[in-house]
């Protein structure tokens, strides 16, 4: 059955190359797709200028402008999943700054007279300028972070509207400093092709390593499952706020990379068409990767070229053709609609370019890493609830309930649809909050710790309805656990390469739990679980859906852990079969009260148990519940 | 006393606009998740349907009725040709597919008809005022209030009392499920637009007719200020949408009115940030859209 797991889903045996090494793979592969980033930014800037000479050159410069601050832009979009509008309020601090503090002292004393003593007489370098430029952004990152990165979805994008409307209202008020709606100019003309294109190439490094690195991964995790990565320990809205902060302060240097290309602006420049465009390069080269910002700039940049050619009115075949402001607006908001439509993620469809870790280009590495050895065994404590409750609109979907359930034993819940299992697990873990009662793990109290705290404390869990990170692969999905978990990226490496293993994931490992099959989610959404190293797992109903022969595999696998490791499990499902055979202990639940307790065959015998799931009357007296045959009735 | 009678008139007026906005972004996001940019858009043209019908020699009451009427057929064209292809897609595509076809309209707008403001001339009476005892209000915006009070009303009733009312809140739960039961999924899409185009036609009318001139950003800025109405009273809920609107217009008049000359150009940006503020204490909005969502 181990063997044959892999082939029985379908996929093609890609384990050629043997586990240990993925993660040297997968760094090597990522190495790989930042290289394809740059080289497509490189060859098209190199084109551009030998095919156009001066005109291309422009263009080249313009384009790789748009390519670090399209990048900037994914920083945020692509690993938090929020669409930001509010990119163009950092580029407009970055130009207006910049230009401050760089322009000739002479020019700034006529053009600007009322400049604050602060802001005036500085004429730095462009060089000398960039820290403070970077510096101003990252503080106005952390000051608007703190509000967008509370919001989540559409919320936090129309909040990043308000957040443009805001800077661009405050800068055509700030007449002293920016001139007002008036234009800004003798900025310094510094951004030639050489500057353009180095800042375009470090800026896809940056964001290349950002989107690979800790912090990327947990964002990605928490844009793909918010709750999926609070119960890891994972805080979305700290993900969210990093990611703004590293992609704020790297649009406030694009804004001035742009600012000193276009050496003379307004605040109009900032606003809603240059924000649109960006968007729609990200959106229609792929938001969720850093190849496919690239990408869209190209792309985006060659279609808008040919159209602004025929935007001053042209002749066809004798017809004059008049001029029509806007059509490149036009002509970017149609490839919008038609990339949405025929590729919703985007020319590069939502992948890195590149070779993936199972290319065969990399399947002679060597293995960088040992698989980790089983972790230490879990010490004896117990998760105790004592009268714990909670009503949803007057109903009591848990009340009063008390049990015990230790470490190095399987304790099983079951009870009828309704009973309040899943309910007490969402309170155990702080998704919901108790109405009352205490529940604490070990020495902890778990009701006082925060939402993210519970995996900290020793305690993980997995959810009914699946929920994975979706877009992440097998491998990032256990190794974000082991990272959110606060090991070191090697030995996070390790352990998820066990994991791996031990749920006969190996094979699957590359590619995206979005694209798994049934089976093997379930059985990913342990593993994640386990990278943890936790001491307490509630397990809500792992068997769902599973065929009888998936289910008996999935048994063995659970029984081998936890025998090996002395975790405690608390088993909820719905197979009796499946629940009596690994639990020493049960606790039965209905109508949100415990009805019964203790070794499995006196549950079994209990008549209150009998009747919540059968009813009273001659029917009932005539079952048996300990006899398999007839429980198989009661797992749907 | 008097200022502030005025202004509490102005802010429910101006309240009223931004809240009938809110409640059609609220219908439409609330059914198709969609969050539609071009809302703008479909305002505009009202208020393009009743320039033109004045230019056509139309009477004013019934260039106002065209012009509602343009919003609602525009609402209708773009549903049909932009959004029912992309229905089911997820929230941020929607929302960028809108975004692409406001940006086209606002072009088609500049070229098709103007980029300059047009004017629109209503009979003089209507920029009047009327006396309460020794109050004196402006026409307009009392006219306003009714007619947006009205369009609640109407609204409320076709959601509670009417079929396609009660299919439409089926629709915000389970858009398939109700396909399943045989209801048109298309029809019920079509009306939620409908009733949004309604809104923003009705909208329009009230904008035009008191501010005299119609342009091709003329819906863009108040369906900005709905946009953070809706988010302020929490996405998807049609009663926030509408408690949002009235706090949006309301902290806008009383800004207008009350802030100190000095920070008077920074009005929009003290206002949004007050919303934000709100926003901090309360993420998801000040009447939360119920979500039934199992772990």
């Amino acid at each position: 059955m181990a063997e044959g797991a892999a082939a029985a889903t379908g996929f093609p045996d890609r384990g050629a190359a043997p586990l240990a090494s993925l993660p040297g793979r997968v760094r090597a592969s990522n190495a790989a797709r930042t290289a394809v980033c740059l080289a497509l930014a490189l060859a098209a800037a190199a084109a551009l200028t030998l095919l156009f000479g001066r005109y291309g050159e422009r263009i080249a410069v313009q384009m790789c402008v748009n390519v670090a601050a399209v990048v900037a832009l994914g920083a945020f979009c692509g690993n938090t999943g929020i669409v930001s509008f509010g990119h163009g309020a950092f580029m407009l601090i970055g130009a207006y700054l910049s230009g401050l503090l760089t322009m000739p002292a002479a020019l700034q004393r006529t053009a600007l007279p009322e400049l604050p003593a602060l802001l005036a007489g500085w004429e730095l370098s462009v060089w000398a300028a960039a820290p403070a430029v970077a510096l101003a952004g990252l503080a106005f990152a952390a000051a608007s972070g703190g509000a967008i990165a509370r919001l989540a979805g559409a919320s936090a994008t129309i909040a990043t509207l308000g957040l443009l409307i805001i800077v661009h209202g405050v800068a055509l008020g700030a007449r002293e400093v920016t001139r007002g709606s008036q234009t800004f100019f003798g900025v310094p003309r510094a951004t030639d092709l050489a500057v353009a294109l180095g800042a375009a190439l470090l800026f896809i490094v940056v964001a290349r390593a950002f989107r690979e690195s800790r912090w990327g991964l947990f964002a990605r995790a928490a844009r793909d499952d918010a709750a999926a990565a609070e119960a890891l320990g994972v805080d979305p809205r700290r993900t969210r706020f990093v990611a703004w902060c590293v992609s704020g302060t790297m649009a406030t240097l694009a804004g001035a990379l742009y600012g000193h290309m276009l050496g003379a602006f307004s605040p109009a420049s900032f606003f809603l068409p240059l924000v649109f465009a960006q968007v729609a390069m990200m959106i229609v080269g792929g938001m969720t990767t850093v190849s496919g910002a690239v990408a869209g700039v190209l792309v985006a940049t060659l279609l808008q070229d040919a159209v602004r050619q025929a935007e001053g009115g042209f002749t066809l075949l004798g017809v004059d053709v008049p001029a029509v402001f806007g059509l490149t607006t036009v002509a970017l908001g149609l490839a919008i609609l038609l990339v949405i439509w025929r590729r919703p993620r985007g020319l590069t469809g939502g992948r890195e370019l590149g070779p993936g870790p199972g290319a065969r280009l990399f399947a002679g590495l060597a293995a960088s890493v040992e698989p980790a050895p089983p972790p230490a065994r879990a010490v004896a404590a117990a998760l105790e609830a004592q009268g714990l409750s909670r009503s949803f609109e007057g109903v009591a979907a848990v009340a009063d309930v008390g049990f015990s359930a230790p470490t190095g034993a399987v304790t099983g819940l079951i009870g009828p649809n309704g009973a309040g299992k899943t309910t007490l697990v969402n309170l155990l873990t702080r998704a919901y909050d108790a109405d009352a009662g205490a529940a604490r793990f070990g020495g902890a109290d778990l009701l006082a710790a925060p939402r993210t705290g519970v995996a900290r404390l020793g305690v993980a869990r997995t959810f009914q309805n699946l929920r994975l990170f979706g877009g992440l692969t097998v491998f990032e999905n256990v190794l974000t656990a082991a990272l959110a978990a606060g090991r070191p990226r090697a030995r996070a490496e390790a352990i998820a390469l066990r994991e791996l293993a031990a749920f006969d994931l190996g094979a699957l490992a590359d590619i995206r739990a979005e694209a798994l099959p049934y089976g093997a989610r379930k059985r990913l959404e342990i593993a994640r679980c386990l990278a943890q190293e936790p001491a307490m797992i509630l397990l809500d109903e792992p068997a769902a859906g599973m065929n009888p022969a998936e289910t008996d595999d999935l048994a063995a696998r659970l029984t081998r852990v936890q025998a090996e490791r002395g975790v405690g499990l608390l088993l909820i499902d719905h197979d009796l079969r499946f629940v009596n055979r690994l639990s020493s202990r049960i606790v039965v639940m209905n109508r949100g009260r415990v009805i019964a307790e203790g070794a499995p065959e006196t549950v079994r015998a209990d008549p209150a148990v009998v009747e919540a799931y059968i009813g009273r009357g001659r029917t009932a007296s005539h079952a048996k519940l300990h006899t398999p045959d007839q429980t198989e009735g009661e797992t749907t | 006393m008097e200022t502030l009678v005025q202004q509490v008139v102005n802010a429910v007026s101006l309240g009223g606009v931004y809240a009938m906005l809110a409640l059609g972004l609220a219908i439409v996001f609330s059914i198709v998740r969609l969050i539609n940019f071009a809302h703008g858009e479909v305002m505009t043209f009202g208020g393009y349907g009743v320039f033109l019908a004045l230019a056509f020699g139309a009477p004013p009451l019934a260039a106002l009725a065209t012009g509602v009427g343009a919003a609602v057929a525009m609402a209708l064209a773009l549903e049909r040709a932009a959004f029912r292809a992309m229905r089911g897609a997820d929230v941020v595509t929607l929302l960028i597919t809108s975004f692409a076809v406001s940006e086209i309209l606002k072009v088609l707008f500049q070229n098709g008809i103007s980029a300059r403001p047009v004017p629109i001339s209503l009979p003089q009476s209507w920029s009047g005022t009327w006396r309460l005892g020794e109050l004196t209000i402006g026409v307009a915006p009392t006219v306003s209030i009714f007619v947006t009070l009205a369009a609640f009303a109407g609204l409320t009733l076709i959601l509670r009392r009417t079929t396609v009312g009660v299919a439409m809140r089926a629709a915000a739960e389970d858009l398939e499920m109700l396909q399943l039961l045989g209801v048109r999924a298309n029809r019920v899409v079509a009306t939620a637009f409908a009733l949004s185009g309604l809104l923003a036609g009705v909208a329009a009318v009230i904008w035009t007719a008191q501010r005299g001139s119609v342009d091709p950003m003329m819906g863009f800025f108040p369906v900005l200020k709905a946009f953070i109405a809706t988010v302020l009273g929490g996405l998807g809920s049609l009663g926030g949408a509408v408690l949002g609107g009235f706090a949006v217009g309301f902290l806008e008049v009383m800004a207008q009115a009350f802030l100190p000359p000095a920070l008077a150009p920074y009005r929009d940006a003290v206002v949004l940030a007050a919303v934000i503020a709100a926003l901090l204490a309360r993420p998801d909005g000040l009447l939360p859209a119920r979500r039934g969502e199992r772990s």
